[in-house]
């Protein structure tokens, strides 16, 4: 009887219990076993950290109501890295070390024959190189930026999306009450789609994203005329990568130098780096201040976003991606991401979706519609 | 010194010249790479990787409208361009270090830390310095990283200095067997060494390791050797060991031995920070300032009344 492994790599993100659902349940219907390994792969690598020995058995009836319940079945790790793992050896040194040859022999010697990687857009390029080892692996992407590429969606997203327009609803009315302009930060270093998708639910005055460079008279002029039309408060939403046009009259908190990290690296050595989280909201809403005369005020979400409750497009998603995982093993496909292109869920390899972020084209039809309701987007 | 020491090969971080923190004099310091330690307050991140490594500068890089050599010779697909800028990225987790992007990348954005050079290549540079040694007294500086951590060269290179009668000093953390401090100690007339925490558990949440085998090491080296000069160093790191209590505790190691002639507190800078980004790390003290001027005063004072003299020795930052 084959033996899957699932593991998280990418930290928690709303809807990982519906894949390992949709994972499990495919898997029964074969015949196939699956257990789960802690924290990425330290459930391997470290067995002796675990009570349970690192894996855990997961079958129809241990997941009996995982998929309606919160934490994560298997724990998550934020870095998903065999490759460079931080050891003190014998000699007492400190080094980085690649297990990734142990990590294979760990799967073989506990008869997994493959693994299900449910990882973010930085992960990605780990499990390519296991791949490239031989290692039987399919991969699946989780976001709630929604910014991993050759997929229209990942999952997670869609749960994002709804709480942070809930929460956009709320900042909006502490506005009203205080009688002040709120700038709420969302994350997204690169791809606004969630300020772009949330901002339009909440029907927010500006709304900043990466992809757009904004101008902050524009900005300010679009709040200004909101204001003197006697409103009394403001909402404008910010992805933490939005950046100004133009020079700004304070400068950025951050060493510009950070640039020439990659957006997609990961692990100890190779660590993922984006500004201070909040920069963004505090820079744009004292500057907004100045210029308005106005009181504003800034609100950072962070990782508030992912504490919402999965929606049933993620749980519909994620049991979709998981049991498309178990198919692609099936029909012995490896090194593959599972990716929603509507209609279909498709297979993709792997390196076809490293190295890209999926960001908001220019003629994107929610650009379009908020551009249609005076929504300011800065240019 | 035999020909085929002569030949021997380490790897070279850089070799900086007209150095005068590192020692005695106006010095030549050769910087090796590999470090056993991860001090979270490195300013030389590049020095840790015991082979040559990869760096990049995105404020160097002139795109892929007007350039692109690099992606076409990356062999691992490890380099990528970003449609909002049209520049380069590194995807640190493909990248292998080969180097084949440095060697075509015009404006040098992309960079090898560290080449291979033979024990002459090095000497026949150092040498070149040799009249400001004569004038001040100064030498050889080998550093790193930890310059231990390659003692077979080191040695070689050390022996050489002193055959063409330059004085040699060595900077070490002492995170490396015996046998190699051993190996190398013959070779070397001033050991500038450091003494990063006191407590065990505070050393190990700062540098990675514990330092019982370091003060063991250092304990056994002014004893064996004491020929050799030593000069004691603390990176003064605020809220890590800029108290009294280290102060002292190094003081109580060091003063029973007549061989350590100093010790030196290296004020925490950092104008390492931008090199951890070239490299795709983070750098973990963002929030740290440098000690005041007053903290500085006031332990430097009870080092010098351990020593008893009225001023301490003026240095540069942190190693």
């Amino acid at each position: 009887m084959p033996r899957i492994a699932i593991n998280l790599g990418g930290g928690f993100v709303p809807g990982v219990n519906a894949v390992i659902t949709g994972t499990v349940l495919a898997a029964a219907e074969l015949g196939w076993d699956v257990v789960g390994i802690h924290d990425g792969f330290e459930g391997l690598l470290f067995r002796d950290h675990y009570p349970d020995g690192g894996l855990i058995h997961l079958s129809s009836a241990s997941i009996n109501n995982a998929i309606s319940s919160s934490g994560p079945v298997i724990g998550t790790a934020a870095k998903l890295d065999p490759f460079r793992v931080r050891t003190v050896t014998e000699e007492n040194q400190v080094e980085e070390v690649d297990r990734s040859d142990e990590l294979l022999e760990l799967i073989r010697r506990h008869n997994i024959d493959a693994v299900i990687s449910v990882v973010g857009a930085r992960a990605l390029s780990v499990v390519l190189k296991l791949h490239r080892k031989a290692l039987r692996v399919v991969a699946i992407p989780e976001s709630v930026e929604n910014d991993i590429a050759v997929t229209q969606l990942s999952f997670g997203f869609n749960s994002a999306l709804s709480w942070t327009a809930e929460m956009l609803d709320q900042a909006r009315e502490a506005g009203r009450s205080a009688r002040r302009v709120g700038v709420v930060e969302v994350v997204g270093e690169h791809s606004g789609w969630l300020a772009l998708q949330a901002g339009i639910a909440a029907c927010a005055d500006a709304i900043l994203i990466p992809e757009i460079p904004y101008r902050l008279e524009k900005v300010a002029a679009k709040l200004r005329s909101k204001l003197d039309g006697r409103a009394s408060h403001g909402l404008i939403v910010v992805a933490e990568g939005a950046q100004s046009s133009t020079p700004q009259s304070e400068p950025a908190t951050v060493n510009p130098l950070k640039a020439s990290l990659s957006p997609l690296a990961t692990s100890s050595q190779g660590e993922h780096v984006i500004e201070q989280s909040g920069s963004a909201a505090k820079r744009l809403a004292r500057e907004l201040q100045r210029l308005l005369g106005h009181e504003t005020y800034p609100l950072v979400l962070g990782q508030l976003i992912k504490a919402g409750r999965t929606t049933a497009v993620d749980r519909q998603l994620g049991i979709a991606y998981g049991a498309a995982a178990i198919r692609a093993l099936h029909e012995n496909r490896s090194g593959v991401m599972t990716a929603f292109e509507p209609p279909e869920l498709k297979f993709v390899p792997l390196s076809e979706a490293i190295n890209k972020i999926r960001t908001v084209p220019a003629n994107s039809l929610f650009l379009q519609t908020a551009r249609s309701l005076g929504i300011c987007l800065g240019d | 010194m035999t020909a085929s020491n002569d030949q021997l090969t380490g790897i070279v971080l850089n070799i900086q010249h007209f150095c005068t923190h590192d020692g005695p004099g106006i010095r030549t310091t050769v910087f090796l790479k590999a470090c056993s330690l991860r001090c979270k307050w490195c300013c030389n991140p590049e020095s840790i990787h015991p082979k040559p490594e990869l760096s990049y500068n995105l404020s160097k890089c002139i795109g892929d409208k007007e350039c692109g050599l690099c992606l076409k010779e990356c062999p691992e697909t490890a380099l990528f361009v970003l449609d909002s800028d049209h520049k380069v990225r590194v995807n640190w987790d493909l990248c292998t270090n080969c180097g084949k992007c440095v060697d075509v990348c015009p404006p040098h954005a992309l960079n090898l830390f560290g080449q291979v050079m033979t024990v002459e290549q090095v000497l026949d540079e150092v040498e070149q310095d040799s009249s400001f040694y004569n004038e001040s007294g100064g030498g050889i500086t080998v550093s790193g990283g930890e310059c231990l951590l390659q003692p077979d060269f080191v040695a070689a290179l050390l022996a050489g200095a002193h055959e063409r009668g330059i004085n040699t000093a060595i900077e070490t953390a002492g995170n490396v067997p015996w046998r190699f401090m051993e190996q190398v100690l013959p070779h070397v007339d001033v050991m500038l060494h450091d003494h990063k925490a006191t407590d065990p558990e505070r050393h190990k949440k700062w540098t990675g390791v514990d330092n019982v085998r370091i003060k063991a090491n250092f304990k056994q080296a002014y004893e064996t050797f004491p020929a050799t000069k030593f000069i004691a160093r603390t990176p003064l790191i605020p809220g890590v060991n800029d108290d009294e209590e280290h102060i002292r505790s190094v003081l109580a190691l060091i003063r029973p031995h007549p061989n350590v002639i100093d010790y030196e507190l290296l004020p925490y800078h950092r104008f390492g920070e931008g090199k951890y980004n070239f490299l795709g790390r983070i750098y973990e003290l963002e929030d740290f300032e440098p000690p005041s001027a007053e903290t500085l005063a006031r332990l430097r004072a009870i080092i010098d009344e351990a020593f008893g003299r009225n001023r301490a020795p003026v240095n540069g930052g942190v190693s």
